[in-house]
């Protein structure tokens, strides 16, 4: 009967005992929540004074353009009125309507108008300038032809030229509905009458100016090129800036401000736009090429980051460069490889058709971690070689049922207009000496053509999130493209519309939102199915916002990635044209 | 002949004007160097078009207009603003207004009466 009370002692010891594990535990959790919850509240005082203080920078700021701008405007105006009565006076006397001047004073009259006329244009330049960088002076975009703006430019241009005895060529290589972009006409038609005056001035009398049309899936290129005395290498860039003429005395023998290039490069920029110097190869002067987006995303954004470049992609992929010049293959090679494509290279025709059968037979037996054993995505070919030509080589590349779809990019220094190439022959094409931009957008455009754009576009800006969604939907059997940015998701969408898209609603340059209301705007985008996922939960409101075609709703917290991938598996073989393929 | 009424405040603008409106396109022209002297030439002197300066000192080009609107003997006449504003904002001000046109300084002494002549539509 005694092991009894020891026992009941025993178990009151336990009870005891596990009571105060318990309650220290729940001590210890709630000590922890107290801090979480600390944190939090810290956290949360620190966002709030940092919104006050950017409140107040943003009003400073705001009074502070005001003052610039009345200044400016009350200086341009304080200018303007004397110079006023200086050119009135110096335009008659000038004229001889008023009695004949003799010679040497009518040089010293022409003098003083010439440079009348000088200080007015610097004025309106620096007041252009200011207006443009300010960036309160906004675009006015609309649907513009590049072909149209060329033509008006050269026309306006052409009595200049004239009189310096140069001639206009205008050529056009991009197909009729590849020359529409958005734009603001009138900037942009004084960028190019700029290069262009700028173009004359440089140039020989008796000498050409030409203007070069080019165009790929996402941007148009125009070249302007002359034949002047070029710009020196360490001045292509500083030309750009304010004030820097190749020469100090330029611009009084010119008659330039010094400010065209840099109003040039502003206005192109806040196109989203690019513009650059290059001296031509193998010959005398200089392009300017001006690279403009075909559709207007900066302007659908209000935040001012966002008038950069597009982005390029990073490139994946086997490219196989076929150049009988060492050289030239070693720095495509290099600039391909920084991009992120594997490279293999070939000497000559024979050599390329030869590790393109090679390489097919490796991929046959792929192993499947050797990067090295990938089938070729594209070959660069250059055209004219020692042995086999470029065309014999493409001839031969069709010829072979193994070898025949590769895409296949020419790098020339003939110009694509002059292309004497049986159709489909070859997808791409990239004049030497060629601009780096401009390979890669062009390799990368006919990498997705020829691949096709995937059926899913996950947009999601945590890459590890993004990796184990891609991976499942793609052993699934899935085309999947990935775009982590607001930006990458309309370059992606403007390729032509997913079948469904994943939607985080967290991007680094904007949100879920920005991106479905301009989706909303586009008539091929307007109903999308969606998979959204939220990481916290959406008001009504929201999820009415959020509905474009048919829209499932998960939350990020709850949800795991398998259950992302069923979903989006779902919902893309319940579309009818996909259930056909399969 | 077409008679012309310059309204500035600057003396060397008005002058300027006047003789390369005689000079080139054989006009009258009449001056006035404020906007109440202006409105007062403008009633009296029946001028076929006005060219007007916009900042003036007490009343300015645009108030100057609205007066003449509302009165019967001027309300008739097209007025063009001369002006050494060039902002976007500024011209955008001044359509509003409902003025026959704007023309900028500095202007061209040889082409004035030509811009005037096209503005307002005149064929001779």
């Amino acid at each position: 009967m005694t092991a009894l009370p020891s026992i009941a002692f025993s178990l009151l010891l336990l009870s005891v005992f596990l009571l105060g594990v318990l309650t220290l535990r729940l001590a210890s959790r709630t000590r922890d929540q107290q801090r979480e919850l600390e944190r939090l509240n810290d956290a949360l005082r620190r966002s709030r004074e940092l919104a006050e203080q950017q409140q107040t920078k943003l009003a400073q700021r705001s009074t502070l353009d005001t003052v610039k701008d009345e200044f400016i405007s009350t200086v341009s105006h304080e200018l303007r009125t004397p110079l006023t009565s200086i050119r009135g006076a110096l335009g008659l006397l000038t004229s001889g309507m008023l009695g004949e001047i003799e010679p040497k004073a009518q040089n010293l009259l022409r003098i003083a108008s010439s440079n009348t006329e000088r200080l007015i244009r610097l004025i309106n330049d620096i007041l252009d300038l200011e207006r443009m960088e300010s960036g309160r002076d906004s675009l006015k975009l609309r649907r513009s032809s590049i072909l149209d703006l060329a033509r008006e430019a050269i026309d306006t241009i052409t009595p200049m030229a004239d009189n310096a005895g140069i001639r206009l060529d205008l050529n056009c290589a991009a197909p009729r509905d590849a020359i529409y972009f958005d734009a603001d006409p009138d900037r942009i038609l004084q960028v190019l009458t700029n290069l262009l005056s700028n173009a004359i001035k440089f140039s020989p009398s008796g000498s050409t100016v030409w203007v070069q049309i080019h165009s790929d899936v996402n941007s148009l290129l125009l070249k302007v090129i002359d034949q002047g005395r070029g710009i020196p290498p360490d001045k292509l860039e500083t030309v750009f800036g304010r004030f820097q003429q190749v020469e100090a005395a330029d611009s009084s023998k010119k008659g330039g401000t010094g400010l065209g290039l840099a109003i040039c490069r502003s206005i192109v920029q806040q196109h989203g736009g690019a513009i650059w110097a290059q001296p031509n190869r193998g010959g005398p002067g200089t392009t300017l090429w001006v690279q403009l987006s075909r559709s207007a995303r900066s302007s659908d954004s209000t935040s001012p980051e966002q008038t950069t470049m597009p982005v390029t992609e990073r490139g994946d992929g086997l490219v196989l460069v076929c150049d009988d010049d060492g050289s030239i293959r070693e720095v495509v090679a290099e600039q391909l490889r920084q991009q992120g494509y594997d490279i293999l290279q070939a000497g000559s025709g024979e050599e390329a058709i030869s590790i393109a059968r090679q390489q097919i037979a490796r991929a046959a037996g792929l192993v499947n971690d050797d990067r090295s054993a990938r089938p070729i995505a594209a070959i660069l070919l250059d055209l004219h070689m020692p042995g086999l030509t470029g065309w014999e080589t493409l001839e031969r590349l069709r010829e072979s049922p193994t070898t025949a779809a590769i895409p296949v990019i020419i790098l020339s220094v003939s110009p694509p207009s002059e292309r004497m190439q049986p159709q489909g022959l070859a997808q791409g094409w990239v004049q030497k000496p060629f601009n780096e931009k401009l390979l890669l957008a062009e390799l990368h455009r006919v990498l997705i053509s020829s691949s096709g754009a995937g059926q899913v576009l996950l947009v999601e800006q945590d890459q590890q999130t993004a990796n184990v969604l891609l991976s499942g939907l793609r052993e699934a059997g899935v085309r999947v493209d990935h775009a982590a940015t607001l930006q990458q998701a309309v370059d992606r969408c403007l390729l032509g519309a997913p079948e469904l898209m994943v939607l985080d609603m967290n991007l680094p340059d904007g949100d879920g939102f920005s991106l479905v209301d301009w989706m909303k705007r586009q008539p091929t985008l307007s109903d999308v199915p969606m998979v959204v996922y939220s990481g916290r939960e959406l008001t009504d409101a929201e999820i009415q916002r959020l509905r474009l075609g048919p829209t499932q709703l998960l939350n990020k917290a709850k949800v795991r990635p398998k259950q992302v991938e069923d979903m989006v598996l779902m919902m893309v073989q319940r579309r009818p044209e996909t259930a056909a393929v399969a | 002949m077409r008679r012309i009424l310059i309204i500035d405040d600057e003396d060397d603008i008005r002058e300027v004007a006047a003789l390369s409106l005689e000079a080139t396109a054989g006009w009258e022209i009449m001056t006035a160097s404020s906007g109440a002297d202006g409105i007062q030439a403008a009633a009296n002197g029946k001028p076929h078009a006005i060219l007007m300066d916009v900042m003036m000192p007490g009343m300015d080009g645009p108030t100057t207009f609205r007066q003449m609107q509302l009165n019967p003997e001027t309300a008739g006449i097209p007025v063009l603003l001369l002006t050494a504003k060039v902002q976007g904002v500024d011209q955008r001000r001044f359509a509003d207004l409902g003025v026959a046109g704007v023309l900028f300084k500095p202007f061209d002494p040889l082409t004035l009466a030509l811009q005037i002549s096209q503005t307002l539509g005149w064929n001779d």
